[in-house]
């Protein structure tokens, strides 16, 4: 199973060996550690850059500050199909401290979508100040075309303009199965549920905007500062609108605020920064405002999915009928193919692709698999409760792969599932009003890796040690992953070593999506650190009178043996070097594996008087193969629920349908959680998974929680909810029936 | 934000003289805490060329309570300052539960009463420069067909926006006045009759505040002996988000029965809406049985009219009515 | 009072009322960012602010010289009446303090938050020149990474963050809250940081750093 954005494909296809390991010294290549010998990996590991963030000197490309640089801007067309009736600059030219202002449009262009085809302008300033005051100086102006096309029914209505890929604004993407002979065994099942399910448009929201700093001031080299999860890749775009040599440009992210799948090129933002750079040969600072950011950073596609699911008296998906549209704006949409993770006896699907006149969707985290997920967990779900079966066993008998049913097993017993007392049909109301329920849902993810990383593993005679691959850290801890790949190494601790990555000067590594950064460069890691250690043995070994090849690294220091014998401290051992070594790490195959479960448990107490659904816990465990830092892996997996808890509750892009005009422009009116939506977070990591194996992990968590949470609605108040976001009006609305 | 000059009044007066008298001049507006003025400039909703900053004006921040118990609140008193006062919290419950929902603390921390009372609305429309509506001097309310869910169910014709003041909903129910100081003089007027509807005055403005007056103070009387409060606000997101609706009740008992009840609903009208009805049904009932919740809710809720999407504000008002019943009879 | 115009619905051929083809460029002003009006009014900016106050009130015009008191220390910098303390901290500043991040720049997000007078606010709702006779103290102030403040080694402790880049403003509003309520409960933290948004999800992380953190100021530590 694939996606749109090259996403998932389910665990099982090249999932890796069972992680023995031993015979690995005498393959003389590196190899994984048993987790009882690790030390540092597998354990809480604090992030490096820990520091630096937390007291604000950590610098994101928003915070570049370099000699001579200019502020510049946007300046866009908030609707989508509109024409442009005036479009001047010349007044912002003349406005005190603007060193740049130009057109990119003419007065009777039409603007055909809302997003980069709204770029109308930019200028630039020496201060925000006069940065503003050019760009309120541009004077536009534009005419609506009618119908906006911004809903499902207007582009699907009879005789609207045609503005999709091939002049379409439908098209079947794919049809799998028969959908007769699907509809046939339906007929003979002894439960069928019906029902339309519907997802919104969901924002990345990265809190740092999308944008780039350019350093350029002419000649035939340029340094880009650039918000990115492509740090490698990123340099042939920029070369290529700065008219230089790729090998010339140097992109730099050394940290950013957020990606979620949404930072992968230069993007027409990074385009305009290059032309303005050229123009003027001074360095740019070109970052989206927040509402720009909202109208055209992308996003996660909507989706509507009509289903027909049925299933036998004894607990068996028979059949389920889909057909599927996805809203991804411009862009083609993301959804998993249906029936998505469960085994169902016959299905059909046809998935369609349904264009607006708006921004074009992104990947974002785990793309289409939320969309997917929640239709399915609650098809599910329904007929668990159609049939008089409990869902988590309706679940399991529905789901080969048995990683799922001890992972089931284990966030149902953390809920205390066992001691609930309605599993079978939907709970009362107190006298209060309120009501609790439990909901479950199952993830999925591919990971997997690229070949691509290369890392760098100095040693010097002084004991300096340090890794260096251009990867970015999105947030995810990759730099820190970076060093404690190193140090376990070397027995050393995660701040003994230097970690150099966010350079597109260093040695290349994988961009960051689809949860292949840790499956790619762990191995690659691992490999220049044994490169580097077979390189420093023989000095070491010498100098403690024994072979090379039987040292143990330990806590800072190099033993003859196990018995810890005669030791050298670390830096009595560098210093038997002569000069400086370096170890190459390249990907390895046998070091990486692919393919993570997931499984999800939520409660949710419901007020029936008001419609408020109050998330009061979740329970999510994760297997990941080979755990590097537990502490980061939490995190990660907390952020996944919360993000599914936000998506499910309260994030919805809305726009005026008359006009096209986006309302929820800002995080003002766009919601996402914040601290008071936060329930009990359980965050487990499946140790009974023994793969000795990298792989990441991170889009799985954010798949099935706001199906679990749903579920836990109807559980109980028996309030079935299709439609995302959860919001009291609909709870309301549900209840009264 | 457009350039401005920032003017440092240092008497009330001064800032009333510095005030333009005509409504149609724009040119100078008044600056409180500025944590939602600051918002209106960025959005270029206001493009004043000055600003009248209140800040330096000695005494506008201070809270007294006068020999009969009345309450004086300065019109720049923080929000903080008030969720904080433990005679507010003690005496005048509901108050003090809208001053702790409003916004977020670093809100409370800078906004004042003043400004909290005179904020502008949040109606997505208004909000957006683009849409140039009825409260922007346009032709035509965006949100009575358009995306509503959050505008108005009572009182809206014809312009749909709700009144976003948590404690505007509180201090009604208390009986509140407000005192406004101009050029010309002085004049305290009842907070009820301080907010207008859209079709009592101008689309444009939600008080009946003259251009060039300044509000000073609120004053709120020592309620009778006996009365019970509470402020219950119902948000779509708990952290830091605008009423979807809110209930500010005030109840005096006669054993188990109401003798007398004040009822205002917030984040439904464009005004605090003060349900002088209801609080005659209430005279005599208790206040936790189900066929009080029932009628009260009904009675409460007799006039209002749901645009497309807004219509859950109906039961969802008169469950939080139900709510605070139960409270304040418990 | 304002005339009252009929309620204006779309006309019948779909078009909405304000932005049809023609009243869209000809009535809707706001449209039209005219070049002039900017430029005009920057220009009287600089002379006409004085008169106008008439009564004699002081003005601040145009960009001038002040000073604020950040991190314990007067920095002179030039600022216009309109410039946020966000923008001074990270633009005007002769040596940035970019540690308080932009997010939203309307006071939604929490990330600008920085302590003026003990008190937690949104730095970007705050006029720079507004604030010459106040303390203000920045994530730059708390500590140093070889001298961290104990909220912020608590937050390197628990990873109570991952991008990091609504840190600073977290690390901000969990020290006015322990600076308000020292060892405050679970319930009070999340009332006091609910003006900050975090996109990763390291809320569960900053609530059990804010536990920690306390307790390591109730040993002594106050920062």
């Amino acid at each position: 199973m694939t996606t749109q954005d090259g996403g998932g494909i389910l665990p099982g296809a090249g999932a890796g060996a069972d992680g023995s390991t031993d015979d690995a010294s005498a393959e003389a290549r590196a190899e994984w550690a048993g987790r009882d010998a690790l030390t540092l990996l597998n354990t809480d590991i604090p992030r490096v850059d820990g520091p630096e963030k937390v007291t604000g000197r950590a610098k994101y490309t928003h915070d570049m500050r370099l000699p001579e640089m200019v502020w510049a801007k946007l300046v866009v067309c908030p609707w989508p199909r509109a024409t442009i009736e005036a479009l001047d600059v010349t007044a912002a030219r003349a406005v005190p401290g603007v060193v740049y202002a130009e057109a990119y449009k003419q007065v009777g262009d039409e603007l055909t979508y809302q997003g980069y085809d709204g770029i109308v302008a930019a200028v630039a300033a020496e201060t925000p100040e006069a940065l503003e005051d050019g760009v309120r100086a541009v004077v536009t102006g534009y005419s609506r075309n009618n119908p906006p096309l911004v809903t499902r029914e207007q582009s699907l209505a009879d005789g609207a303009p045609q503005i999709g890929r091939g002049d379409v604004n439908m098209r079947v993407e794919s049809s799998t199965g028969d959908r007769e002979e699907t509809a046939a065994a339906l007929e003979t099942c002894d439960a069928v549920i019906e029902a339309t399910y519907t997802l919104p448009v969901q924002h990345h929201v990265c809190l740092e905007t999308h944008g780039t700093v350019v350093d350029y001031r002419g000649g035939t080299e340029a340094t880009v500062y650039h918000s990115s999860q492509n740090v490698t890749g990123g340099a042939r775009d920029f070369a290529r609108h700065l008219e230089l040599d790729s090998e010339n440009v140097r992109v730099i992210c050394q940290h950013m605020g957020g990606g979620f799948g949404a930072k992968f090129g230069a993007g027409e933002e990074g385009r305009v920064a290059c032309v303005i750079a050229r123009a003027l040969e001074r360095p740019v600072h070109l970052m989206l405002d927040r509402r720009q950011e909202f109208l055209m950073a992308g996003n996660r596609s909507g989706s509507r999915q009509v289903m027909r699911g049925g299933a036998s008296k004894d607990g068996k998906l028979v059949a389920l009928s889909v057909d599927a549209e996805k809203f991804g704006g411009m862009g083609p949409g993301s959804l998993p193919r249906p029936p998505y993770i469960y085994d169902v006896g016959t299905s059909f699907a046809e998935v369609r692709q349904v264009h607006t006149a708006t921004d074009p969707n992104r990947a974002q985290r785990a793309p289409g698999h939320p969309q997917a997920s929640f239709a399915m967990e609650c098809m599910v779900d329904e007929l668990a409760y159609a049939i008089g079966m409990d869902p988590v066993s309706f679940r399991k008998a529905n789901l080969s792969d048995e990683v799922w049913h001890r992972q089931l097993d284990r966030v149902a017993a953390e809920v205390d599932w066992a001691g609930h007392p309605n599993k079978t049909t939907p709970g009362q109301p107190g006298a209060d009003g309120m009501a609790e329920g439990i909901g479950f849902g199952v993830a999925v993810w591919g990971s997997g890796s690229r070949p691509s990383t290369v890392c760098d593993v100095r040693i010097a005679p002084d004991g300096a040690i340090s890794g260096s691959t251009a990867v970015q850290d999105l947030g995810t801890g990759s730099r820190t992953l970076v060093a404690a790949i190193v140090a376990e190494e070397f027995g050393l601790g995660v701040t003994d070593v230097t970690a150099h990555i966010g350079d597109g000067k260093l040695p290349p590594a994988v961009y960051s999506g689809g949860s292949i950064t840790t499956g790619s460069i762990a191995s690659a890691i691992k490999d220049g650190a044994y490169q580097a250690r077979v390189l420093l043995e023989p000095s070491v070994a010498a100098a403690l009178g024994t072979e090379p090849g039987h040292l143990i690294w330990l806590d800072g220091r190099v033993y003859v043996d196990h018995a810890l014998g005669r030791s050298l401290s670390w830096k009595q051992a560098c210093a038997t070097l002569a000069q400086p070594i370096l170890g190459t790490g390249r990907w390895q195959e046998h070091l990486t594996g692919r393919g993570v479960h997931g499984a999800q448990s939520a409660k949710v107490r419901v007020d029936t008087v008001t419609g408020r659904i109050q998330v009061l816990k979740m329970v999510y465990i994760q297997d990941m193969g080979l755990p590097f830092n537990r502490l980061a892996s939490r995190s990660q997996i907390n952020g996944g629920m919360i993000g599914a808890l936000s998506y499910g509750l309260h994030e919805v892009r809305v726009l005026d349908e008359d006009t096209g005009l986006m309302l929820t422009d800002g995080l003002g009116d766009y919601r996402i959680a914040g601290p008071q939506e936060i329930p009990e977070l359980v965050a487990l990591i499946d140790d009974e998974d023994t793969r000795q194996e990298a792989m990441g992990f991170a889009e799985a968590p954010i798949i099935p929680g706001h199906g679990a949470i749903a579920n836990a609605v109807f559980n109980a108040c028996g309030a079935r909810l299709r439609d995302l976001p959860l919001t009291p009006d609909k709870v309301l609305a549900a209840l009264a029936g | 934000m457009k350039a401005f000059d920032l003017v440092q009044a240092r008497t009330v007066q001064e800032a009333a003289g510095l005030l333009p008298v005509d409504p149609a001049d724009k040119s100078a507006m008044l600056l409180a805490g500025g944590q939602d003025l600051l918002t209106e400039l960025k959005e270029h909703l206001a493009e004043p060329d000055r600003l009248v900053n209140l800040k330096g004006i000695p005494g506008l921040d201070a809270m007294t309570w006068e020999a009969d118990g009345t309450l004086v609140i300065g019109a720049m008193v923080t929000v903080q300052d008030l969720e904080e006062h433990t005679r507010v919290r003690e005496t005048l419950t509901a108050l003090h539960e809208a001053a702790a929902s409003v916004g977020s603390p670093q809100i409370r921390s800078v906004g004042t009463v003043g400004g909290n009372l005179n904020q502008r609305p949040r109606c997505w429309y208004f909000r957006s420069e683009e849409a140039h509506c009825l409260k922007k001097g346009g032709t035509h309310c965006y949100a009575a067909v358009g995306k509503n869910r959050y505008n108005a169910i009572l009182g809206g014709f014809p312009s749909y926006i709700v009144h976003p003041s948590d404690l505007a909903t509180a201090l009604v129910a208390l009986e509140a006045e407000v005192t406004l100081v101009s050029p010309s003089g002085e004049r305290t007027l009842k907070l009820d009759d301080y907010f207008t509807l859209p079709r009592e005055g101008s689309y444009q403005r939600e008080t009946v505040r003259l251009p060039n007056e300044v509000m000073t103070s609120v004053r709120v009387p020592a309620p009778p002996a006996g009365m019970r409060s509470t402020f219950l606000k119902m948000q779509e997101r708990e952290s830091y988000d605008w009423a979807l609706s809110a209930v500010a009740l005030c109840l005096w008992m006669d054993g188990s029965r109401i003798s007398d009840a004040r009822l205002v609903l917030g984040g439904v009208a464009p005004k605090p809406w003060r349900c002088a009805s209801t609080e005659a049904l209430l005279q005599g009932r208790s206040p936790t049985t189900e066929a009080t919740a029932r009628a009260a809710g009904a009675d409460a809720l007799k006039d209002a009219r749901a645009l497309s999407d807004n219509g859950y504000k109906i039961p969802l008002t008169q469950g939080l009515l139900r709510r605070a019943l139960q409270k304040l009879g418990a | 009072m304002a005339e009252r115009p009929p309620l204006d619905r779309p006309a019948p051929d779909g078009h909405g009322g304000g932005f049809s083809r023609r009243s869209f460029l000809k009535g809707a002003s706001s449209v039209i960012a005219a070049g002039g009006v900017a430029a005009r009014s920057l220009e009287a900016g600089m002379t006409e602010g004085a008169e106008a106050a008439g009564a004699g009130a002081p003005v601040i015009s145009g960009e001038t010289e002040i000073t604020l008191d950040i991190n314990g220390a007067a920095r002179k910098l030039r600022a216009e009446p309109r410039t946020t303390l966000l923008s001074a901290l990270r633009v005007r500043l002769p040596e940035p303090l970019t540690g308080t991040k932009e997010v939203c720049d309307r006071g939604n997000c929490g990330a600008c938050t920085v302590i003026v007078d003990g008190r937690p606010v949104y730095s970007c709702l705050q006029l720079a020149v507004d604030l010459q006779d106040k303390r203000i103290t920045t994530v730059e102030g708390l500590g140093s990474p070889e001298d961290m403040s104990p909220v912020q080694a608590a937050f390197c402790r628990h990873d109570a963050l991952m991008c990091g880049f609504c840190t600073p403003g977290f690390v901000m509003a969990t020290t006015a809250c322990l600076d308000k309520h020292g060892t405050p409960s679970e319930a009070t933290v999340r009332h006091e940081l609910s003006g900050n948004l975090c996109r990763c999800g390291t809320y569960p992380h900053i609530f059990e750093a804010a536990q920690t953190a306390a307790k390591s100021r109730a040993g002594g530590g106050l920062r």
